[in-house]
């Protein structure tokens, strides 16, 4: 199918590439569907964009948390994933999506509402991480910088 | 919204399988006990106001270009 995408203008995807959402992410519900894009030509950090088919202009950045943290390892209800159906370990796969302000300095990932897709089925959920230990807004700028230098 | 008054220990039935009952009252502050189904996401509302800004922040990516430059060299 063609979608129209934010950041890569018009483009063919496959319908089994879709991701389904069934209950939207978090405050946009009706967003139940997306695509994971990624420029290959422009490979940068591992970052990805969660294209919605719905809305073409919403698309987040997202990329694998264990970048800019090492042991990040949230607890998950089984219960709150049972809506995925049933997940191989290997083909569990946790995203946090990326703010990326004008001051690059004040980047940050969301650590608590990771997004978590079975991609087996391409079924998908964010979900909210109880406590105090993982934040809305943690500050990555500082951890890219440092990753680059030791390259 | 439906407005309704409970007293402690009273409880109300949402769609055949959500029971929210009042647990304790204490000054300002109420504790709730809710029972639902497993699959039901319950979150505190502030919570998941922060999530949702955070998805909206996420979408205007101004800084993306230089993000780009800077992870290059």
């Amino acid at each position: 199918m063609t979608i129209t995408t934010k950041v890569f203008g018009e483009i063919s995807i496959d319908d089994e590439r879709i991701i389904n959402f069934p209950g939207g992410i978090i405050g946009f519900p009706d967003l139940t569907q997306f695509a994971m894009l990624h420029d290959e030509e422009d490979d940068v950090a591992s970052i990805h964009w969660l294209q919605s088919i719905q809305e073409p202009a919403f698309a987040m950045p997202v990329i694998d948390p264990l970048i800019v943290m090492e042991n990040y390892n949230p607890e998950v209800e089984d219960e709150l994933l049972k809506p995925l159906g049933d997940i191989k370990p290997e083909e569990l796969l946790v995203l946090v999506t990326l703010t990326v302000p004008q001051d690059l300095t004040k980047m940050t990932v969301n650590l608590k509402g990771p997004i978590i897709i079975n991609a087996g089925n391409r079924t998908a959920c964010q979900t909210i991480i109880d406590g105090e230990e993982y934040k809305v807004k943690f500050p990555i700028y500082d951890i890219l910088q440092a990753r680059k230098a030791g390259e | 919204m439906l407005a309704l008054s409970r007293k402690k220990n009273e409880s109300l039935i949402i769609n055949n399988n959500v029971e929210i009952t009042i647990l304790e009252i204490k000054g300002e502050q109420v504790k709730i006990g809710i029972t639902a189904p497993k699959d039901v996401s319950i979150y505190r509302k502030e919570v998941y106001v922060q999530i949702q800004d955070a998805n909206k922040a996420a979408v205007d990516t101004d800084g993306m270009a230089a993000l780009k430059k800077m992870l290059e060299h």
